[in-house]
């Protein structure tokens, strides 16, 4: 099995032939405003159902997390930077004079550094939810991506422990809703890629903190602009699964983040869930050679 | 309404397509050698019915055929004014009078924040910016005695829209409060005016009346009974207003409670509970909200005094048919005064109190907001005075 290869296009990898280049996003935390037209884009286009009109106080996330029917997720974390002790003066969210036009407001100036990031499903080089699924439903399309076909998956859920960042969930109500029951997760708008078009959280994204494009030139642009960011002084910045070499080998969705991962509510080191799958088969099987091999030794030896 | 021309093409449905409706608007020649062609800058536009166009401030959106609001070229590959951003009405200008930036000369005031000039060598106004004045008139230029209109302003008069082509910091006609700006604080205060004796605006347009009382501010008793600053603002999520928010399910599911902002330390002040229930009383009623303790609100030091401040977002309101969501409505504690001049709502902010808890419902939230009003001491006359008496003798 060739699954663990480092294929250079998951696509080719999985049988397509005369593939366009691979698809992906870049989705770059520093430029984020927290608008969350990406949710609403996402919504719309793909008719998900609203899930849950409940204040979560996490700062004005009332999103919480990726699930079957939020696709797109902007994370908020509000971290504070104000002396000890209060007292002082309030300092108010301007932009110095002197400040470099091109770094993010920076903690002195606010008194806080209020992070902001779109979440998405990582498309992943190696897909453990596409490994597990029993019935073909997950596939890996032409452009590299990840997409569940509705009418095929079952529901049986296997591919939801099996993401290594808890994207993928079944789809549980309102009642009447489509695809109740079935797993769900973005399917980076394939029926828009088909047609040439952008999908709708990057044609939406006011800032271009979302990024759509072929994923290598994506990769370029993501590491002009971490440079760029560590040369203004924002030593923080740093990509997230962007390097083929990772445990997942690579992801189709991309980040630029100003902190860990962690603070994002992201995995620092995330692997894919089947690598350990055929050692552990291989030792099962061992195993289970050892067993039956003792057990007929025990009725040789049974024998006078 | 019959022979209305409504031939814009149509995306999906009966949807038409919003870059045709911007070129209308835009602006194109009708007839002559660019028949068909849009309208670059309202410069072109003719009054003989060779142009036409939806909206002369408009004109320029769609300078040679492309929509130049859809620019999104980063600032960093542009000079730091990003002309290439998007686009600003009118002539993708981004500051108005700004020939105002550069001297009686015509040289910038600053080199370092150089941003219009006057080019000797070419004769012209030129920058990082469009300027604002007429492009070829040089800072020396000065009109003929007795020259009217726009003709009639110096080279060295840069707001072009006034009748003298100058700023005016002593306006000594068409400002009700002038000649000299001032700072007063706002009708409702907690704090004195820290710059003169006189505590509010003397000019302001009151409608004294029950449902419209104000709470009093220093120097007159009993302005602590409502210690605190209430001010309101909108959240990115909503659209245009809660009637466009609250019914919309993907707009409802991002901001799904009415809330309240405020400090840890103004929490730990009124023992309020993070995602809890509290109580915002003004003058004029008493509302309920979930509250969100953040650091990004932090208390004012004001003269010395540490002021709390409790932000709300608006559109908020009852359920009515079909809303998804509803709360109570932040304007509900607002009062009602008006700037003179424009007779924009001044009040916006508000002294207020806050506990935790809900508010009480039915016949006991007027009684709770009376228990209030008698302990500031409040009548319908509070807060009128329109000249502040001096010290000790209020």
């Amino acid at each position: 099995m060739q699954r663990w290869s480092s294929a250079p296009d998951p696509a080719t990898d999985t049988g397509w032939r005369d593939t366009p280049a691979r698809k992906g996003f870049f989705t770059d935390s520093s430029i984020c405003i927290g608008c969350k037209a990406c949710e609403v884009a996402c919504k719309e286009w793909n008719g998900i159902p609203e899930d849950g009109l409940e204040m979560l106080g996490m700062s004005y996330d009332n999103t919480g997390a990726l699930g079957a029917s939020t696709w797109r997720h902007v994370a908020f974390i509000e971290q504070p930077r104000r002396p000890t002790g209060g007292g002082g003066f309030t300092p108010l969210p301007m932009v110095a004079a002197t400040s470099d036009q091109n770094s993010p407001a920076s903690a002195a100036e606010t008194g806080i550094r209020w992070l902001m990031s779109s979440d998405v499903c990582k498309h992943c080089t190696h897909a453990a939810c596409l490994d597990v699924c029993p019935t073909g439903s997950l596939m890996r399309t032409e452009f590299g991506t990840v997409v569940v076909q509705d009418d095929i998956c079952n529901g049986c859920g296997y591919c939801i422990p099996a993401c290594p960042f808890g994207v993928i969930d079944r789809r549980d109500g309102p009642a009447g809703a489509r695809n109740v029951g079935i797993a769900q997760k973005c399917t980076l708008c394939y029926d828009r890629l088909g047609e040439g078009m952008t999908p709708a959280c990057a044609q939406a994204c006011p800032t271009k903190s979302i990024l759509y494009g072929d994923l290598e030139e994506l990769r370029i642009t993501a590491q002009h602009r971490v440079e760029e960011l560590h040369t203004a002084g924002v030593a923080d910045a740093r990509l997230y699964l962007a390097d083929p070499n990772d445990g997942i080998g690579g992801a189709g969705a991309f980040f630029l983040l100003l902190d860990d991962p962690e603070v994002y509510g992201l995995p620092p080191d995330p692997v894919v869930t089947t690598r350990d799958l055929p050692a552990m088969w291989r030792t099962a099987a061992i195993a289970g050679a050892i067993l039956l091999a003792g057990a007929a030794a025990a009725f040789v030896r049974a024998r006078p | 309404m019959r022979r209305l021309a409504w031939d814009y093409p149509l995306l999906g449905g009966d949807e038409p397509d919003a870059e045709a409706v911007l070129r209308e608007i835009n602006g194109r020649h009708l007839s002559g050698e660019k028949a068909g062609r849009m309208l670059n800058s309202f410069g072109e536009m003719q009054a003989d019915g060779s142009t036409a166009g939806g909206c002369w401030i408009y004109t320029g959106v769609y300078s040679d055929g492309v929509n130049q609001s859809a620019r999104r070229k980063p600032g960093s590959e542009q000079s730091w004014v990003a002309p290439e951003w998007a686009w600003a009405w009118p002539m993708n200008r981004r500051i108005l009078y700004n020939r105002a930036s550069a001297d009686p000369a015509g040289n910038p005031w600053s080199a370092r924040k150089a941003y219009v000039w006057w080019d000797e060598a070419a004769g012209k106004w030129t920058g990082h910016d469009v300027p604002d004045f007429p492009v070829n008139k040089p800072p020396s230029f000065r009109p003929a005695p007795g020259t009217g209109g726009p003709d009639g302003l110096a080279g060295d008069d840069p707001f072009i829209m006034q009748a003298d082509g100058k700023g005016w910091l002593y306006a000594p006609s068409g400002l009700l409060d002038g000649p000299l700006p001032v700072h007063y604080e706002p009708v409702e205060s907690p704090v004195r005016n820290a710059l003169h004796p006189q505590q509010a605006n003397p000019t302001r347009e009151m409608f004294p009346r029950n449902e419209n009382l104000t709470s009093p501010s220093p120097p007159q008793p009993g302005a602590d009974v409502f210690p605190y600053i209430v001010t309101t603002y909108r959240l990115t999520e909503h659209h245009t207003a809660g009637g466009m928010s609250r019914w919309s399910p993907y707009l409802a599911e991002l901001q799904p409670e009415f809330f309240c902002e405020v400090s840890p330390e103004l929490a730990a002040e009124r023992s309020l509970e993070h995602l809890g229930w509290a109580t915002i009383v003004s003058a004029r009623t008493a509302i309920e909200a979930r509250v969100l303790v953040t650091d990004r609100i932090t208390p004012l030091i004001v003269g010395g005094r540490t002021i709390h401040q409790i932000g709300l977002p608006y559109h908020w309101g009852v359920g009515g048919g079909g809303a998804i969501v509803s709360g109570d409505s932040a304007n509900d504690v607002m009062g009602v005064a008006l700037d003179a001049n424009v007779h924009i709502q001044e009040s916006k902010a508000a002294s207020c109190d806050i506990q935790p808890g809900r508010r009480p419902t039915g016949a006991a939230l007027p009684r709770y907001v009376e228990a209030y009003r008698r302990r500031a001491g409040l009548s319908i006359e509070t807060g009128t005075t329109r000249v502040t008496p001096p010290e000790g003798r209020a």
